[in-house]
This record gives structure tokens, sequence and C-alpha cells, in this order.
């Protein structure tokens, strides 16, 4: 038979301070996660012109869209899309949140600005394409759903084909 | 049709790096930091017995893992004597580099004990290893113990 209270009794749960300060023998372990994603065609494409300055986008025309970011393949009319389509870089928010905290859920120091990241329709591509990005420029809690932004881009010297080409979108 | 196209600008091609950033610290549970204690300070295996069952677990458990009995109160030492059970050779790490010198692994049930350890094989020649080969711990000098699994350095067979 189990002695419960004894058992009760007996269990003591660990502290991170027990851990940190060698009370208890631990393993410490980091595994090397890396990867390498594939951009692909249409990704390709897109980051290539993201460094020359410009959004590329694809148009179906089978549904008549032009969708952003591009792809390969029109999950509606469920066949390959066709000409590729430079759009506009401004647009307008279709919404957007304030972060006080960061990526890791830390809350973000007194002082720093609110993550402010928003989807951007962006003008010339059909109706809800947008991409996801940071809104600067602006105070955070004046940011408003429908506000027209344009992009701020880095100069051509740094830019190296990555969504981080465009600094963020200041309000027009 | 488009889903044909091809790339015919190779700067066009591309992929993306990145790195997870993730660690974990584990920690032995009771059992298990007795068992590494007793190695790191006295240089003995600690096994527990279920008196019950007739059983004696290396490592050691708190519970015994066939009749459910709480067995915490009966930690004894055992041998650092064994057999070979199983073994393999192997000749890459982990990340699949080849080694310089293969490295053999075995599990290594202990005299005296229904369990055993998995580790390594030393101051043998792969082709000299066979299943039931008897083979003893080598520890690490006290003071170059941490309290883990490579406290011992390997099984050598017995002399």
């Amino acid at each position: 038979m189990l002695d419960e209270t004894r058992i009760k009794a007996s269990v003591t749960a660990l502290s991170e301070t027990d851990m940190r300060d060698g009370k208890v023998l631990t393993i410490k372990w980091k595994p090397k996660l890396y990867y390498a994603w594939d951009n692909g065609i249409a990704i390709g494409r897109y980051l290539q012109e993201l460094k020359n300055g410009r959004i590329i986008a694809k148009k179906c025309n089978g549904c008549r869209r032009i969708m952003l970011p591009p792809r390969m393949f029109c999950e509606l009319c469920w066949r390959p899309t066709d000409e590729w389509v430079y759009v506009q870089d401004t647009g307008t928010i279709n919404t957007f949140v304030v972060s006080h905290v960061d990526w890791k859920a830390s809350r973000i120091p007194p002082g720093q600005r609110y993550y402010t990241p928003a989807v951007i329709e962006i003008d010339g591509a059909s109706k809800g394409m947008g991409i996801l990005h940071m809104i600067d420029e602006i105070e955070p809690y004046e940011i408003k759903i429908g506000m027209k932004v344009k992009a701020v881009w880095k100069p051509p010297e740094e830019r190296i084909g990555a969504i981080t080409d465009i600094k963020y979108f200041k309000p027009l | 049709m488009a889903i044909a196209e091809r790339l015919s600008r190779t700067t066009e091609l591309g992929y993306w790096k990145g790195e997870i950033p993730v660690y974990y610290v584990y920690t032995m549970g009771r059992a298990g930091e007795r068992f590494f204690r007793a190695i790191k300070e006295e240089g003995k295996f600690l096994g527990t017995r279920c008196n019950r069952c007739d059983k004696v677990f290396v490592p050691p458990r708190i519970y015994c893992e066939e009749c459910m009995e709480r067995i915490e109160d009966s930690y004894l030492e055992v041998s650092k004597r064994g057999v070979v059970h199983t073994f393999t050779v192997c000749y890459e790490d982990m990340d699949e580099n080849r080694l310089e010198e293969p490295k053999i692994v075995a599990m290594v049930m202990l005299e005296d004990a229904d369990g055993g350890l998995v580790h390594f094989l030393g101051e043998v020649e792969p082709q000299d290893v066979y299943i039931g080969m008897p083979v003893e711990a080598v520890l690490k000098e006290k003071e170059l113990r941490e309290g883990n699994i490579l406290d011992i350095v390997y099984f050598k067979p017995m002399t």
C-alpha cells in the first residue's frame, strides 16, 4: 500500500535557482536547429525585386486577381498563374496591432516604441491582398484601419533581397 | 503554361537561412540525482531493489515499474562490472561527420542487477568485442567528475 502522507511530504518542487546555482545536477544542451527555406520561383523573384526597390505581384487570368505576395499557382482556379505585374509601394492598413511585448513575449522596456505590425493592402494588387509589415513615424495609438501608407526603403546599397529591404510603412 | 516557367537568371535562386534558438536544462530527478551524486562523490553505482518482484533496478527508480511499489528506501550499491549485452560500432558522430577512430557503444548489463547502462567500450578493438564479454567501468579522477554519465570514461574488458 502506498503511504500517501509520506509521498506528499517528500515532494519538493525544483526552482530555477536550484538549477542555476548547481544545487541539483543538470545537463544543459543547445540543439543546433538550423534551416534553409527554399524561396521557390515566385518568392525568389519577389525578393529580388525588393532589392531593386519594387514590389512585384502575379496575375491569374482565370479569376483576374493580382496576387501579392506572388504565387505560381492559383488556389481558386486551380491553375498556374500568368503575368508578372509591378504594383505600387503604397497601400491601406487592413488591420494592425499595438504590441507591448516582443516576439519572445517579453515586455517592451519603458521608453522603447511599441511594435506596430499591420497588414497592408498594396495599391495595384487585388482587394485583400497584402503584406505584413511594420508601421512607423506615427504614434502607435493614432494608427487607424483604412489609413493610407507608403513604404520607406533602405538605401539601395543596404538592400539584400529581403522583406526588411522595406524598413517600415509610414502614413502618407 | 506559366508553371513551366524556368529561372533564367541564377541570381533569382535563393533560400532563406535561419536558426531556431532553443536550449534545455535537464534535471536528473530524485533517483537520477542520487545515482550520479554517488558516482561523483563516492565512485559507486547505486540501484534500488523491489523485494516483492525480486529485482534490482540500475539506474535506480523510485517506483518499481512492475508492481508500482515505492522503493525509494531501498538504495544499495551494485557492482561496476557487467557483461556486454549488445553493442554497435560507430564510424560517424552525431552530425554524421566521419570519426578518426570508430567508437564502440554497448549496453552493459551489470552484475547482481536487472539493468545496465549504455556506454562506450574502451581499451579494446572493435573486432575483439563479443556479446557476453565481461567488462568493468573506468571512472574519471574524482576531481574531474561532474555528476553525469560521462564521469564514466568507458567500460573496459575485465582482466
